[in-house]
């Protein structure tokens, strides 16, 4: 399949990548890009471990052809922090301990931000539907919970 | 100075490692970029059980971008050995334990579906994937059989038809005759036969591996998530048949294992000699499906249990006959999992005088079944404990109270158990009492009442469980004090999300009173450090405590070369906060001073422990359950434990491994089930929507209750392991609540899962709740 020059504006800057059409948002994003915070955990929108942001709704990198978010702005992991300070998101996970292992984390993150972003204060039973297609496997999701909630708190 | 049983406690619960997990910058095997990497694929066999008669890999070889297509046969015609396993187990007949040798590739009979078969090596994943479909296989099926019951019944399809048998190892322990006897004269017994159902363990993390070779060298590299960098190295060595010095594993962050991620799987050694082969680094990747198909499973036994017990309830004798299915090969450790490690902690937390055990590790063709959390002792308290709760109904004696009629009192600790294994320390009963009121286990009835008034039945449960832990009992640290200002640590352990990290970190600064910031941990290399790894809850007790012996010859060290360096003798010098100093007077030297004044400009310090007292980790759980009688929908309304895992250096962390194990038990009980179809061998539950994990809205909360009163006396830090006991517990607590909540309609036993259809057909068939 012959390449094509990509437009991607990631994490607010904007890249150029020679691409397959057929090349998925996760791999762009990884191998292209090497933006290797969003993960992968299964064969395709099961896991939620690739979770990212188009227009500030969690996407599923896994199941985004590359092509099609071409000018929509997409946020992962690496764009949360700024100059070097981790958000209060971030920092919430960090203090109530909602990484073990770490690997479902960016995607845990990004999905609860993007819950956040549209629900300010949820409650406990709309964190966990929120973040109910993301799985992790070390935490039981209590701290999760427990962050995401203490996130939600600090916000005006 | 704090007392030396507080070590590591001053600090707070966030964790030195959470940061780059948190930004995105874990550095996973996945993530590592690999320059001039080919990328592996596995042909894996089709068939439970099939001659491999001819393989055609001349279209594989001509596809774009393939470097190179190999069989198993290429491989034992360049020398590969099978995969080793630990030896020590016999067979039936006595003669030593057999397994079918598993090569990286299969050469001549797959053995289960997902047996490797071939690999293409290619320029990119894709085009090696690409290439892997034009492999033919001319495949000559053969009888299979997957089912552990099945593979002990009469006339058994054979795994293995050479060996006569599908028994691979055999265990007794115990007296029969007088066992026998207590069970002739008992006034009760209780009796159960259940099979505790097989899972996959699914870290989120896939495995991936990349192997590397230098020719100048003739040095192996092998980057992979492995919680025993020192064990798979030997084994992919021993596979090789090279030294094991000539191979070098290398970890980086390891996203989840369970037990899962230990010793060796074939792609382990396969990359390693691809990368000679190719002259080039060779990297495989697992998809979620060849995670299914291809990693370690866990649990898959048959067990049937009696309890025999006195008329004033109790116990007397425990009969505990069990059939572990170990899949197509031995897994490294697999017999290991049932038959040794398990039934240290068959009798529970009872008082048991006699016990018996015969365990059979059966071979099968599928996947090969080892560690998964808990590896044996999550079948050993689930057997005992719905044991118990099935002799309680038939006894008609309240489950609590049996079960305080039977603990091992305080009093008898030390006490060694019917297995022959000896509980140091314990307040078992106090545990008890303590989950009950933390659970308001007396306020049941009124949420009863309150679920009926919905139309919902609501059932309660508990499970006591005691855990060894501990596996390999030495582990070495050494302390590195840098001129610089930094301490490191190398241990031969591994952290995969349990926070050793910071745990660590935390133990060395407080023996040297500097600040854990300044205390860099390095795991998982093999040509830094070697050691047992993570495995079976030991890290914390056995590698935290070589740690903090380190931190301390490393004063030892600093005092020596401190009074070289102050003029003075080394019984005169003090240590204390960073510090060396003349006793009694103002001359002293920092200790990063005096690091940077030595060769290299560091010193170090270097401990060996070894204990001889496993950990036990004893804990109370209690679930409450509630089921809809429309749907036979079982949800966990309410759960919460109580666990005696010794002293908590870091209370948050050990929350959190509490939970994870919850979870995993809870999903047991109620949601994973590996199934392999009966008659084909095809694997049924090869992806996460026929494999259900635990997800957010599955779950309660938990409540959690710690009892530090009795520390383990077997190591200087008073802790006992903590990673696996939510697993132990769990799966007990939550059937032993489904049941009672089912009592009415007869139900004495349900097998996990416990599916809604099995629930709503008890519920539709019976009377229905008012």
């Amino acid at each position: 399949m012959p390449k094509r020059l990509l437009t991607l504006a990631v994490n607010g800057r904007r890249h150029e990548i020679a691409a397959d059409g057929h090349a998925l948002l996760v791999d762009v994003l990884r191998d292209a890009l090497g933006l290797t915070g969003t993960k992968q955990g299964c064969d395709g929108g099961e896991c939620g471990a690739c979770t990212v942001l188009v227009d500030g709704a969690p996407r599923l990198a896994c199941l985004t052809l590359a092509a099609s978010v071409e000018g929509r702005a997409i946020e992962t992991i690496e764009g949360l922090a700024r100059s070097g300070r981790m958000s209060a998101l971030q920092q919430a996970f960090h203090e109530r301990l909602g990484t073990q292992c770490g690997f479902c984390t960016p995607g845990m993150i990004m999905a609860a931000e993007a819950l956040l972003r549209r629900t300010p204060h949820p409650d406990e039973a709309e964190i966990r539907e929120a973040l109910a297609g993301n799985l992790c496997r070390c935490t039981g999701y209590v701290k999760i919970i427990e962050s995401v909630r203490a996130a939600a708190e600090a916000r005006p | 100075m704090t007392e030396p049983t507080r070590y590591g406690r001053a600090q707070g619960g966030a964790r030195k490692e959470d940061e780059r997990f948190l930004t995105g910058r874990g550095r996973y095997a996945d993530d590592l970029a690999v320059p001039g990497a080919a990328h592996a694929a596995i042909v894996r066999s089709p068939h439970a059980r099939a001659r491999t008669a001819a393989i055609d890999v001349a279209a594989a070889r001509a596809a774009p971008g393939v470097i190179g297509v190999f069989t198993g046969a290429d491989l034992v015609a360049a020398g590969v050995k099978p995969l080793p396993f630990v030896p020590g187990f016999v067979g039936e007949d006595g003669r030593p334990a057999r397994s079918p040798a598993r090569y990286p590739l299969t050469p001549d009979v797959a053995r289960f579906v997902g047996d490797p078969v071939a690999v293409v090596v290619a320029e990119t994943a894709e085009a090696a994937r690409d290439a892997a479909e034009l492999v033919a296989v001319d495949y000559e099926p053969l009888d299979a059989v997957v089912d552990v019951r099945r593979a002990l019944g009469p006339a058994a399809v054979l795994a293995e038809p050479d060996f006569g048998t599908n028994v691979a190892a055999f265990h007794a322990i115990g007296d029969a005759v007088r066992v026998d006897e207590a069970f002739a004269s008992a006034a009760h017994v209780a009796r159960i036969d259940l099979v505790n159902n097989r899972l996959v363990p699914n870290p989120i993390e896939p495995r991936v591996c990349v192997g590397e070779y230098d020719t100048a060298s003739g040095r192996y590299v092998v980057r992979l998530p492995t919680q025993t960098a020192q064990s798979t190295r030997n084994s992919i060595a021993a596979s090789l048949g090279v030294a094991p010095e000539r191979v070098r594993v290398i970890v980086g962050d390891i996203g989840g294992g369970f037990g899962m991620k230990t010793f060796i799987h074939p792609e382990d050694a396969l990359v390693a000699w691809l990368a000679k082969a190719c002259g080039r680094p060779v990297k495989w990747r697992a998809d979620r499906s060849e995670s299914f198909l291809g990693d370690t499973h866990g649990r898959d036994q048959w067990v049937q249990a009696e309890l025999a017990l006195d008329r004033a309830g109790r116990f007397l004798a425990l009969r505990v006959r069990l059939a572990a299915n170990m899949g197509a090969y031995l897994a490294f450790i697999g017999p290991v999992v049932p038959l040794r490690a398990g039934v240290r902690v068959s009798t529970g937390g009872y008082d048991i005088p006699l016990f018996r055990f015969e365990g059979r590790a059966v071979l099968t063709n599928t996947a090969p079944v080892c560690a998964y959390r808990g590896a044996g002792r999550p079948e050993a308290i689930y057997a005992i404990e719905r044991l118990v709760d099935v002799a309680a109904r038939e006894l008609g004696i309240d489950p609590v109270e049996l079960r305080r009629r039977n603990l091992v009192p305080r009093s008898a600790m030390p006490y060694r158990n019917g297995v022959g294994e000896t509980y140091d320390v314990g307040d078992f009963a106090a545990v008890l009492d303590r989950a009950l009121a933390a659970a308001d286990w007396s306020g049941f009835d009124a949420r009863r009442a309150a679920s009926r008034a919905t139309g919902r039945l609501r059932g309660r449960g508990l499970a006591f469980y005691v855990e060894w832990t501990g596996g390999e009992m030495t582990e070495r640290a050494v302390v590195e004090v840098h001129g610089d200002g930094r301490v490191v640590l190398l241990s031969g352990t591994q952290n995969m999300g349990q926070g050793l990290e910071t745990s660590y970190a935390g133990i060395v600064a407080e023996a040297l009173g500097i600040d854990p910031a300044r205390v860099e941990v390095v795991q998982g290399d093999t040509d830094r450090v070697l050691g047992s790894g993570s495995v079976a809850s030991r890290s914390l007790f056995v590698g935290g405590s070589a740690a903090l012996a380190g931190g301390k010859d490393a004063i030892e060290k600093g005092r020596a070369l401190a009074a070289d360096a102050l003029e003075a003798a080394p019984r005169d010098i003090e240590y204390a906060a960073g510090r060396f100093c003349i006793a009694g007077t103002d001359r002293a030297i920092g200790l990063f001073d005096l690091a940077a004044r030595q060769p290299e400009r560091r010193f170090l310090g270097e401990a060996t422990v070894t204990f001889t007292m496993p950990s036990w980790p004893n804990g109370c759980h209690v679930c409450e359950v509630e089921i809809d009688p429309e749907t036979g929908e079982v949800r966990v309304d309410r759960y919460s434990a109580v666990d005696d895992v010794g002293r908590r250096l870091n209370p948050a962390i050990v929350a959190g491994q509490v939970h994870g194990g919850i979870a995993q038990g809870i999903g047991q009980a109620l949601l994973e089930a590996c199934r392999y179809d009966a008659d084909s061998g095809q694997l049924l539950t090869g992806t996460f929507q026929d494999y259900a994990l635990p997800r957010a809205d599955d779950l309660p909360a938990f409540a959690l209750g710690a009892f530090e009163d009795e520390p383990a006396s077997g190591n200087p830090l008073g802790t006992k392991g903590v990673g696996e006991v939510g697993a132990v517990a769990a799966p007990p607590a939550v059937v032993n609540a489904v049941v009672d909540a089912l009592a009415e309609f007869g139900v004495k036993h349900l097998d996990m899962p416990v599916r809604a259809e099995d629930v709503w057909r008890i519920v539709a068939g019976g009377r229905a709740p008012r």
